[in-house]
């Protein structure tokens, strides 16, 4: 045996050396990786095990003018699945087909197909999520999501709109402020294996969503309500097919009212409301004609439909020949109930015609003979300048989306017949917020606004991010022209045509009318009046439009009403206190009185008593003879006319 | 152990290496059950599938050691009575006649032919067997004629006896062949009192090793992915390492939390194994692994140069230069020093008869550490 000699044992040391040198090599390497590069992979590793779920953004409140939601959002939840977890596919689409009432091909579609998350349902109420997420199926994801939310329901549908699944607007406001109201996703990123399956507890990375900015409006919710409520009152006793009503603050075009019964449910756009359930009981639709019936029903007709105007358009004639001078209001008419133009004999709605009349008397009569006559004084080329000159020849600008514009002959195309025709609202077509924003125009000085709901923009931590501007045009009228036909207007409700307007205490002006609908002889009607106050000084105007009312169709019989009721109960609201003139008071005996006590006295005796005091009724409730409580109080002080409640033992 | 080497005539035994082994087994079947657990689960619905291999692998590996340990490595030069063939050139032969089996009935695993299945002890790479005929066989050779060794023509002997060895594990295993060459020239180098010719043949070395390179076509395009691991269509399993690594940081994520085991990485638990000890470890963990082999390595060396004869020393010195060579090229893959090549991590990485094979030849160096005598 040889022997292990030092030769070998230094040898043996270069090996282990460059055994060490090499190791330490490494090991700086490894330094490198680890420590001063680990960045550079350490980040790629990262982004390779995250995966991203979006969380939605909250959409933006929408507020009334006085801070009262209108828009918001309640939590829902969005099934979705994941393929790669899924463990017993049969399982999940039997109970998630059931559970959320979709077919089970539909299901089964999704679950099967291969991706890394599909979404079944959202909007899936929240006793629906809880019943599945308790079900701890595999691969089933339960996630939180918003759904819109109407607190008043069917309020201004038309105008405030609603949104789809995804959290677009679909119509209406919720379309025209989408891009504010929509927030920004956030994401939830999440750690899986190379499988795509998510690792449990793991920590997870989340970009927190950024909630949607909110929407002050001009709408005010009581006035909408009102609105619709005289709209529907009016809709039901005539038996019309619709009735709308805008309300406008005249000043500066802020809406405080858009109204068009039968509203529809916004919790529910895709379900008929009543009107169109009677209108298509009998009838099964096909997809397309729901989808179309649909849209008539979402249809804001204030905006996108047009109609020939009728009379209300005589303020706009009357303007036009008091801005040229072509007219005085002492000038003299004489209407037989016709005019001859070139070959046509163009009737006055009064057969027998007004006689003699000043121009005054001409409007409150409502005369076509007597606008006939200032329309021609203006001529075709004017009368256009003046009806483009009042924004009638182009869209308001209204943020509600859909508007319609205009539709009238060629200037070139206007002959005496068509002027004619035209000076008392016919031959042409015009929405009716065009006409609401001429005749703001006329009664506020002369200041063309545009018509708008939105205010500012709010975010979500109360701040003001933007206000919104609108365009105003000065001087479409001039301001004595204004003061004039204010005056004459206030006439037309005083004491002509609109006199059913009339509201004791407020100066209120107005004009009626009354358009047959095209075909001509067909007995349909739009009966219409547009009113405002106060006279003097205008706060609000509204026009209200009566389509196809049965049985008396006159404007100034059926439409006129409807404004006062609705003063009558906005005026006060809004702060505009009545002031009542001596005749008035005299007339509709106004005053206050104390009121006496009825308590302890027999029925005989209180009825006595009741007759001297200016009480309107009286309502007995219970059974006896004897008084025990009254209402109201004794001494309070009470309008006259208001009612007595009396308790009877 | 310590009272042992004072007691004057008694022999020597390197608990110390053993304990080392030991341990680095035992690490070696935490990581490879912390590194398998997850495919195991999802392709085989038992997690410790590979751990239970393992397991029995190095529970059958431990008495074979002991044993190899306690028997005298001189008997292996000693003719055997009947046959009258000494059992190194028994195993010289074996492995001859394995390797060339393996090459006409092998198994094909991954597009190479490497495996043998036997009945009842599953599958056996005789590559592995090679290892230690070729450390046995090498310093055989040499300790007949140390002397000749001094010439160039020497060494041409040990190679001419162990070249068809080589050869032919070369043909399906590039990697193996370069470690069994580099125990056999480790071996002469050791020998040897001149190393003027150990240059020449290095550089002799490096063109064989060229031509071999270039004649695969894989193998040009790994270079490829060495150069561009990042943008090369085929970097993926380096790169995934490379991630893996630099996600430890300097103290890991923790035992059992990597992230680059769940999927990214193919068989975690094979050659890649030392990036998720980087990656839940971290590089503390990772230099603490390697200070373990760098301690093993130095009780191999102490083991060789206290080597009772020359026979003793040069299988040291196999042993050293195989498990030396096996984790710093391991280690040299997975940083992507170097272009990859399939070599596992001793004692950690998954596979059972590359652990026996490696619990033998600690064996056979326990046993020479056996032989050693104190002289006080």
């Amino acid at each position: 045996m040889h022997r292990y000699k030092s030769y070998n044992r230094k040898n043996f040391s270069y090996v282990a050396i460059a055994v060490l040198l090499v190791s330490c090599y490494l090991i700086g390497r490894l330094f490198y990786l680890m420590v001063i590069n680990s960045d550079n992979y350490a980040v790629k590793a990262q982004e390779l095990h995250e995966r991203e779920r979006s969380i939605k953004a909250e959409r933006g409140t929408l507020y009334d003018r006085n801070g009262t939601i209108i828009a918001s959002n309640k939590s829902v939840s969005t099934i979705s699945v994941i393929h790669n977890q899924i463990t017993d596919p049969e399982l999940v689409i039997k109970e998630l087909s059931s559970a959320l009432n979709l077919s089970e091909e539909t299901v089964r579609k999704r679950v099967e197909k291969y991706s890394s998350i599909e979404r079944i349902k959202s909007n899936v109420d929240k006793e629906t999520a809880d019943y599945i997420r308790n079900l701890s199926l595999d691969g089933v994801m339960v996630d939180e999501d918003y759904k819109r939310f109407y607190p008043y329901g069917d309020l201004a549908s038309r105008v405030i709109g609603f949104t789809g699944s995804d959290n677009q607007g679909i119509i209406g406001l919720e379309v025209a402020y989408d891009k504010y109201l929509q927030g920004i996703n956030g994401t939830i990123l999440t750690l899986t294996t190379a499988h795509g399956i998510e690792i449990e507890n793991a920590a997870e990375n989340r970009i927190e969503p950024v909630p949607g900015n909110s929407v002050h409006l001009s709408l005010d919710v009581n006035i909408q309500k009102f609105a619709e409520q005289a709209a529907d009152t009016v809709m039901k006793a005539k038996g019309a097919n619709s009735v709308s009503l805008i309300v406008m603050n005249p000043q500066n075009g802020e809406i405080y009212a858009m109204a068009n019964v039968p509203e529809f449910d916004l919790n529910k756009p895709y379900q008929f409301n009543e009107a169109f359930l009677e209108k298509y009981k009998d009838q099964t639709l096909t997809d397309k004609e729901k989808s179309e019936a649909l849209n008539n029903m979402w249809r804001n007709p204030c905006i996108s439909d047009t109609y020939e105007p009728g009379s209300t358009f005589k303020i706009v004639t009357a303007t036009a020949g008091l801005e040229e001078g072509v007219v005085k209001l002492e000038d003299r008419f004489f209407c037989p109930g016709y005019k001859v133009v070139e070959d046509r004999r163009i009737r006055c709605h009064k057969a027998g015609g007004h006689g003699s009349e000043n121009f005054i008397q001409g409007v409150m009569n409502s005369c076509n003979p007597v606008f006939m006559e200032v329309g021609a004084r203006v001529g075709a080329e004017k009368f256009y300048y003046y009806f483009d000159k009042l924004g009638l020849s182009s869209r308001t600008g209204v943020d509600v989306p859909g508007e319609a514009n205009s539709i009238k002959h060629k200037l070139e195309n206007v002959g005496a017949v068509e002027l004619a025709t035209m000076s008392f609202g016919q031959s042409f077509q015009i929405t009716p917020l065009q006409l609401l924003r001429a005749g703001s125009a006329i009664v506020n000085g002369g200041t063309l606004v545009t018509p708008h709901f939105g205010v500012e923009v709010v975010n979500a931590e109360g701040t003001v991010i933007k206000e919104l501007k609108y365009k105003t045009v000065e001087n479409a009228v001039s301001k004595e022209t204004s003061e004039t036909m204010k005056m004459i207007l206030e006439a037309v409700v005083a004491d002509g045509t609109g006199k059913r307007a009339y509201l004791p205490g407020f100066r209120i002006g107005g004009k009626t009318a009354t358009s047959e609908k095209l075909p001509r002889r067909s007995g349909k009607y739009i009966s219409s009046f547009l009113g405002f106050a106060p006279a003097n000084d205008p706060q609000v105007i509204a026009i209200v439009i009566i389509d196809e009312p049965k049985g008396i169709y006159y404007g100034g019989t059926i439409a006129a009403p409807v404004i006062s009721s609705l003063f009558d109960n906005i005026l006060p609201y809004m702060g505009i206190e009545p002031s009542y003139n001596e005749k008035e008071i005299k007339e509709y005996n106004i005053g206050k009185f104390s009121v006496p006590n009825f308590v302890g006295l027999t029925k005989a005796e209180a009825k006595k008593l009741f007759e001297e005091y200016a009480f309107d009724e009286v309502h007995w409730l219970g059974e006896g003879d004897t008084v025990t409580e009254q209402f109201p109080l004794e001494n309070e002080m009470i309008e006259n006319n208001s009612d007595l409640i009396l308790y009877c033992e | 152990m310590e009272q042992g080497k004072r007691r004057k005539g008694r022999n020597y035994y390197d608990y110390s290496l053993l304990f080392l082994i030991i341990f680095l087994v035992c690490f070696g079947l935490v990581m490879i059950y912390s590194t398998s657990s997850y495919n195991a689960a999802k392709y085989y619905q038992d997690p410790a599938k590979f751990l239970k291999r393992q397991m029995l692998a190095a529970i059958a590996g431990l008495p074979i050691m002991i044993l190899v340990s306690k028997f005298d490595y001189h008997f292996y030069l000693k003719k055997l009575p009947v046959i009258r063939l000494k059992p190194v050139t028994c195993l010289f032969f074996l492995c001859l006649i394995l390797q060339t089996v393996v090459l006409v009935v092998g198994k094909v695993t991954g597009g190479s032919q490497r495996w043998i299945s036997i009945p009842l002890l599953g599958q056996f790479q005789p590559s592995e067997l090679t290892k230690i005929c070729v450390v046995l066989f090498t310093a055989y050779i040499v300790q007949l004629a140390p002397r000749k060794l001094d010439k160039f023509m020497g060494f041409v002997r040990v190679c001419v006896f162990v070249g068809p060895l080589i050869v032919l594990v070369v043909v399906e295993n590039f990697s193996t062949a370069l470690i069994i060459g580099l125990i056999m020239v480790s071996i002469c180098f050791v020998a040897s009192r001149k190393k003027g010719y150990f240059i020449t043949s290095g550089v002799a070395l490096i063109g064989a090793a060229a031509i071999a390179i270039s004649v695969e076509s894989y193998r040009l395009e790994r270079i490829a992915i060495w150069k561009d691991v990042e943008n090369h269509p085929k970097g993926y399993q380096v790169l995934q390492g490379l991630y893996a690594i630099a996600s430890g940081g300097l103290f890991g994520k923790g035992l059992g939390q990597s992230m680059q085991k769940l999927g990214f990485i193919p068989e975690a638990h094979n050659d890649m194994i030392f990036s998720v000890i980087c990656e839940e470890l971290g590089m503390f963990g990772a230099i603490a692994v390697l200070l373990l082999f760098l301690l093993l390595l130095w009780r191999l060396f102490t083991i060789a140069i206290n080597a009772p004869d020359l026979f003793g020393g040069l299988i040291a010195t196999g042993v050293f230069t195989h498990i030396a060579v096996q984790v710093l090229i391991n280690v040299a893959v997975v940083t992507n020093t170097i272009p990859a090549t399939g070599i596992p991590l001793p004692f950690i990485s998954y596979g059972g008869t590359s652990l026996m094979v490696l619990m033998i030849e600690m064996g056979l160096v326990l046993s020479v550490s056996n032989r050693i005598v104190h002289e006080r």
